[in-house]
């Protein structure tokens, strides 16, 4: 495979637009390429005594029924079973445990509350800040800023609009500002590589957006002309930004060549109104590798499911519709019992992170390869069960050399709710923005109940910064 | 007459001064003022001392940049009367008028001042000096500076409404809920106070919002006209869970649509003057219909009629026109420089101040046939439309709508959001609080409800509509009145009835075996149940609920108290906010067991005193004054674990003494420190009282000490829980039993400076006394008027505007304190009417 620094020498200076260049997609021989960050979080709960190595000792197990604190390097451990697909990345890997969300929406559904750190519902009013993922992408701009990708709810109270359509997402760009997912591969795939797309309808529409924006550009401009001081501000601004939308449309078409090279090439299947569960999650997977391999995004949000997704195509059942709410509830669907169901459905999700790791280590990218500038998160959206009490959200990382925190082939129990030392996922988020530029005091909203243990919930996690 | 130096000050502030060395390279220092600063500023400020990192003594020899950047920070310390400190000698009158003069003209000269652009921010709203506005001699007459303002959510979504033509019932259902297709881009800031100031601009983030709520409504307005013919079962929807669409395409977009033909050039000018009617509410300029016909027949070429008609109606909703509000003015100045509102302009400027609609067709007609241009006009125009009690007719705040209740309805919604801001007792929605520290009756908003602070913000809407609705000496029956709504769930002739029927069915059947054989007692009185309607029994299939009533009868008129006019045991009941009033609670939900067991729950639990309830309402409330004692104003100004003394006096200070409070410096770490052994306010006083920090502190905590009578959950008190571990008493579970802690008294002295009145001003006893006085004042009631300005006007007071103020102030007394005269005296001032 070409590298990637290959493809953006090729297709930049075939149209001599230096002046164009973006700044993910900028980095020269002595500078570094940007950090790309996955988040890809489920619904129904994220069960911590799932995640525990098999080889682990009785003295850890121990701790471990006791949730105290402890470290161990993963080295010679066997995995989990349903992280099998990890094996081969057991350097890469992080099992982290103990940080809680009680701050958070918990429960059936969280909306935004896991990525923002804030109790979030189904109203825009109650998203109070931009998500972790959006902040992140402030630090790494690229062309699109940020994508995120959905196999969305239908059901049980967090209904977002058409499983196939672009709807209200889990990501946040600003209080009170939601973002958009894509609901399927196949819209994913128009919008993003419309500009490359040979559908004439969709070349139309691109044509269209391009017209109405050059328009709107130019009318807003000669207003805020004719303006002074704060009332030229007024409209000046509005007309910048639509500048600024059409100048990442310049980029993304001067990366035209890169993009083309890196549209997913997706088995029909993947792109059916009918598509399952399953095929679902692989199609985003590769519409979300296309589009961090042609430097599209830096960031991708990945709802792999949420708990009011109907399942489809479960390894055994693949007929069966599987409700995940009944799932939660231990019922068993189809013969298979719900510890089984989720088990299966956690294997085939370590298949699509082995699927993103495996392909991100393949292009290189300066002394490595673009694996190295990546950092992946797997964690659930709503605590440790399906009616969680946001005591524990456990994850599972996946981090490149580069990686500016304290992590791979580890194993690390954090202390428990109410001990000292005790971390949040507030803390962990704001260790993240830390290492990478933002020197943010605190992320995310404090949980009032853990005042009375008398513990600074405030700053980033010490211990991982590196 | 009392001329302060801020007010010299402002009078420079407001002058244009063009004695400025207007083009060096440097600034030249006037001898006269290095004088000043050599015998005044550089004995602090030279190379050796450095007082706050400053260095005066090098000015002249700095470059350009470096001196305006200096400058702009010795205009603040001038203006803000920080400097010199409070311990050196001030500087006299000629000393201060020199170097203000000369510093403000050399910024000004150079475009380079930042005071002007802080002082448009609401927390600057008090650096008008309050003497100046209400005693002085201004000559300027009144004038707001030509603007745009920012639409406010609600304007936006009503506008969104407009464009879809929408009347009668689908309007009305509209108002509580939102579009599918389009998410709100606009916020207001979450301060306590004015939230809604001209000051803001659109940005890239209401730009992405736009872009999709512009696409989704331009689909939407051609939607009917797409599937013109078709059944409605065969319409196809892109989403299916979107099957709302406005019933009627404008007959220009449907011309368009339904003809197979290639439109005609007149036929998309009429659409897009169509277009500009329904979205900007005028029609295009001669160039912009010109350019907007090239743009649409562009679109069509490319991409068919039908889609490029939409791409030219979304490009009218892309306008940035559509999301401000227009005041310029006319072209014509009168004498002073101003221009008069045009008549249109006025029309939505009035209709925007009065609610979230634009103008009714009364208004647009008076704009259109030339009366709408005296003040008459104006009066009479605006006396129509707070008389009417429809046209703005709405909920109050649809945001505050949950499983539970529904924010009021009220005639003008508008008017209550003012004291709702004013007051910010709506903070109460943003302190999370730990419930246990409740004895677990708080509940904090979470998915679908707004808890224990959105009941009592809902309460607290209550009783200022009930006295916005009565108009009379509004700001001292808000501030003073002991009576309050407290689960109001019915009219009181309604809640009479039902308790009547409630105590005739216990007088009844009390010495009935119904604990043990309710299904007899039940079949034996079915009849008589059955004509006591608001006992709900329609058949003798339901024994357990007998009980489960009876039951709780035997709680309430069995002990000599009435009960509340609802059963706690009904579906979606979340009743339990009594006792942050400090009144005794109602039974909790689950009290008397499900309905569908006949069990009798009395002798396994306690007998609690519960609240006699009172279906007239409002009612008088023990120690409660006004609404700075109501528990939403209460919890509002509290941090999540104790009472807020600083806050809650900040507020005092700066909302009814139209007081300043600096911001707390940065590099002041402001902690209140742990100790078990003291009360809050002792530890309180011990960390401010040191001098650096009395400076501000004296401005707050002597009005906020009164209020430590309440805690942070708004409950009337006279001991205080010293919660720390060390004085814990006994521990609970958290659930049924809480944790207990040795108590000490509170302190409820505190001081009123500020009120510019003697008779009133002094040591206090407590909140109450506090209160009352500042009722009696006058400068409370005109730093009301001076917030009610800012509301209606989108903007800070300036000096030009005293006229304006006092008018205002004049109405509210000739009216006996009609608060709809106060709005009516701002919105015919000269500030609202003219443009500079």
């Amino acid at each position: 495979m070409d590298s990637r620094r290959d493809f953006l020498k090729t297709s930049l200076f075939s149209i001599g637009a230096s002046a164009m260049l973006n700044p993910s997609l900028s980095f020269a021989s002595d500078s570094k390429p940007p950090m790309r960050f996955i988040f890809m979080h489920r619904g129904n709960g994220l069960w911590p005594r799932v995640m525990v190595p098999p080889s682990f000792s009785d003295e850890l197990k121990k701790k471990e029924q006791q949730k105290a604190a402890y470290d161990v390097d993963l080295d010679g451990h066997e995995l989990p079973e349903w992280m099998n697909p990890l094996t081969k990345h057991v350097n890469n890997l992080t099992i982290l445990q103990g940080l809680s969300g009680k701050m958070c929406t918990v429960g059936h559904h969280s909306w935004s509350s896991s990525l923002g750190v804030y109790k979030a519902n189904e109203r825009v009013s109650s998203i109070k800040w931009a998500t972790v993922d959006f902040e992140l992408a402030k630090l790494f701009p690229s062309p699109v800023e940020h994508i995120e990708l959905a196999c969305f709810p239908l059901g049980g109270g967090n209904a977002r609009g058409s499983l196939d359509g672009i709807a209200t997402g889990f990501s946040a760009r600003g209080p009170q500002q939601p973002n958009y997912a894509f609901g399927s591969p196949r819209v994913a795939m128009e919008e993003l590589f419309k500009s490359v797309s040979t559908d004439q309808a969709t070349q139309v529409q691109y044509q269209l957006d391009r017209m109405i924006l050059q328009f709107a550009a130019r009318n807003e401009g000669a207003t805020a002309q004719k303006l002074l001081n704060a009332e030229k501000s007024k409209v000046q601004n509005y007309a910048n930004s639509i500048e600024a939308i059409r100048e990442r449309s310049r980029k993304v078409d001067a990366m035209a060549e890169t993009i083309r090279k890196h549209v997913p090439q997706l088995d029909p299947k993947y792109l059916d109104a009918n598509v399952s569960t399953f095929d679902r999650q692989i199609g985003h997977t590769e519409v979300l590798l296309g589009a961090l391999i042609s430097g599209l995004t830096n960031v991708v949000a990945f709802t792999v499911d949420e708990l009011g997704h109907s399942y489809t195509g479960i390894t055994g059942i693949e007929g069966a519709t599987v409700n995940m709410h009944d799932v939660g509830h231990g019922k068993t669907i189809a013969g298979v019992e719900a510890a089984e169901i989720r088990n299966r459905c956690r294997t085939h999700h370590m298949t699509l992170v082995d699927k993103i790791v495996q392909r991100l280590k393949s292009v290189p990218e300066g002394d490595g390869s673009m694996f190295d500038n990546t950092m992946l998160f797997y964690f659930p959206d709503g605590g440790e069960t399906h009616h969680s009490h946001g005591f524990e959200f456990p994850f599972v990382i996946l981090a490149g050399d580069n990686a500016k925190l304290n992590l791979g082939r580890r194993y690390i129990r954090l202390p428990n709710y109410g001990d000292q030392g005790h971390k949040t996922l507030g803390n962990f988020y704001t260790t993240l923005l830390n290492a990478y530029g933002n020197p943010i005091e605190h992320f995310g909203a404090l949980d009032v109940g853990l005042n009375a243990y008398g513990i600074d919930q405030s700053g980033p996690i010490k211990e991982l910064a590196s | 007459m009392r001329i302060t130096f801020l007010f010299i000050l402002m009078i420079l502030f407001i002058q244009s001064l063009a004695t400025a060395n207007e083009s060096a390279n440097t600034l030249v220092i006037p001898a006269s003022v290095q004088t000043v600063l050599n015998n005044r500023c550089i004995d602090c400020h030279n190379a050796e001392t450095r007082e706050g990192q400053i260095r005066l003594d090098t000015l002249d020899r700095l470059d350009l940049a470096e001196q305006l950047d200096l400058l702009n920070k010795a205009q603040d310390q001038l203006f803000f009367g920080l400097m010199p400190p409070p311990e050196a000698t001030p500087l006299d009158d000629q000393q201060k008028t020199k170097l203000a003069s000369w510093v403000r003209a050399e910024l000004n000269s150079h475009n380079a001042s930042k005071l002007d652009e802080k002082l448009l921010y609401p927390s600057y709203g008090n650096y008008v000096d309050h003497e100046s506005l209400f005693s002085s001699s201004i000559p300027e007459p009144g004038y707001t500076p030509s603007r745009r303002w920012l639409v406010s959510p609600q304007i936006f979504h009503h506008r969104v409404i407009d464009v879809f033509q929408l009347e009668d019932r689908e309007r009305t259902g509209f108002a509580t809920r939102s579009f599918y297709g389009v998410t709100n881009p606009f916020i207001l800031p979450d301060h306590s106070g004015v939230r809604d100031y001209s000051i803001t601009s659109l940005d890239g983030g209401h730009l992405l919002v736009m872009l999709k709520n512009a696409q989704w409504i331009a689909s939407k307005q051609i939607f009917a006209a797409e599937n013109y013919g078709r059944d409605r079962n065969s319409i196809h929807y892109p989403d299916k869970q979107d099957r709302w669409f406005p019933q009627v395409t404008p007959e220009e977009f449907k011309e368009i649509i339904v003809n197979d033909t290639e439109p005609t050039e007149s036929q998309l000018v009429a659409a897009i003057n169509r277009q500009f009617e329904l979205v900007l509410r005028r029609p295009p300029t001669t160039d912009e219909q010109n350019e907007y016909l090239e743009l649409t027949k562009s679109t069509i070429r490319l991409a068919g009629k039908d889609e490029g008609l939409r791409q030219m109606l979304v490009t009218v909703l892309l306008e940035s026109e559509f999301l401000y509000r227009l005041e310029l003015g006319r072209i014509e100045t009168d004498e002073h420089g101003r221009h008069q509102l045009t008549p249109h302009e006025a029309a939505f400027a009035i209709s925007y101040a009065l609610g979230d609609r634009g103008p009714d067709a009364t208004l647009l007609d008076a704009a259109q046939q030339g009366k709408l241009e005296t003040k008459e006009d104006y009066h009479r125009e605006i006396s129509r439309l707070l008389a009417d009690q429809n046209y703005y007719r709405g909920q109050i705040d649809s945001s505050l709508n949950g499983k539970h209740y529904q924010s009021d309805v009220v005639s003008h919604p508008k008017i209550i959001r003012f004291f709702r801001e004013f007051f910010g007792y709506t903070g109460s929605l943003k302190v999370f609080k730990d419930v246990k520290r409740s004895d677990g009756k708080y509940q904090n908003p979470g998915r679908g409800t707004h808890g224990t602070p959105g009941w009592l913000t809902y309460e607290a809407d209550r009783i200022v509509t009930y006295h916005v609705e009565r108009d009379q000496d509004v700001f001292n029956a808000l501030l003073t009145s002991d009576k309050f709504f407290v689960y109001h769930n019915m009219p009181e002739e309604q809640g009479n009835q039902l308790l009547t029927e409630w105590s005739e069915v216990y007088e009844r059947l009390k010495n009935s075996p119904w604990k043990t054989e309710p299904q007899k007692v039940l079949d034996e009185n079915l009849e008589f149940l059955k004509e006591r309607k608001g006992m709900r029994i329609v058949d003798n299939s339901k024994p357990g609920e007998l009980v489960n009533y009876m039951h709780f009868f035997d709680e309430s008129f069995g002990q000599g108290r009435k009960p509340f006019t609802r059963i706690p045991w009904s579906h979606g009941y979340t009743y339990h906010h009594s006792p942050f009033y400090s009144l005794p609670p109602t039974p909790s939900i689950g009290r008397y067991g499900s309905w569908k067991s006949t069990r009798y729950e009395g002798d396994r639990i306690e007998l609690k005193q519960f609240w006699d309830y009172p279906t007239q309402q409002p009612f008088t409330i023990a120690n409660r004054k006004g609404i700075l004692t109501h528990p939403a104003w209460l919890i509002a100004h509290s941090t999540n674990f104790h009472a807020d003394p600083i806050r809650r006096g900040r507020w005092i200070r700066e909302k009814l003494l139209a007081g300043r409070v600096p911001d707390v410096p940065i590099t002041v770490d402001a902690q209140v420190p742990e100790d078990p052994h003291h009360t809050f306010r002792e530890r309180v006083e011990k960390v401010t009282h040191k001098s650096e920090c009395w400076k501000c502190h004296q401005q707050m905590n002597p009005l906020g000490f009164a209020f430590e009578m309440y805690d942070d959950f708004g409950r009337y008190r006279e001991v205080e829980l010293l919660e720390h571990p060390d004085n814990l008493i006994q521990s609970g579970n958290g659930k049924s039993t809480f944790d207990t802690y040795k108590t000490a008294p509170v302190v409820t002295s505190g001081t009123l400076e500020g009120t510019a009145d003697t008779a009133l001003d002094g040591e206090v006893v407590d909140a109450l006394d506090l209160i009352d006085r500042l009722a009696q004042s006058d400068r409370v009631r005109q730093s009301i008027i001076r917030h009610a300005f800012r509301f209606y006007l989108g903007r800070n007071e300036l000096l030009s505007d005293a006229q304006t103020l006092r008018d205002a102030d004049q109405a509210y007394l000739n009216s006996g304190g009609s608060f709809k005269a106060v709005i009516v005296s701002l919105l015919t001032s000269d500030s609202f009417m003219y443009r500079k």
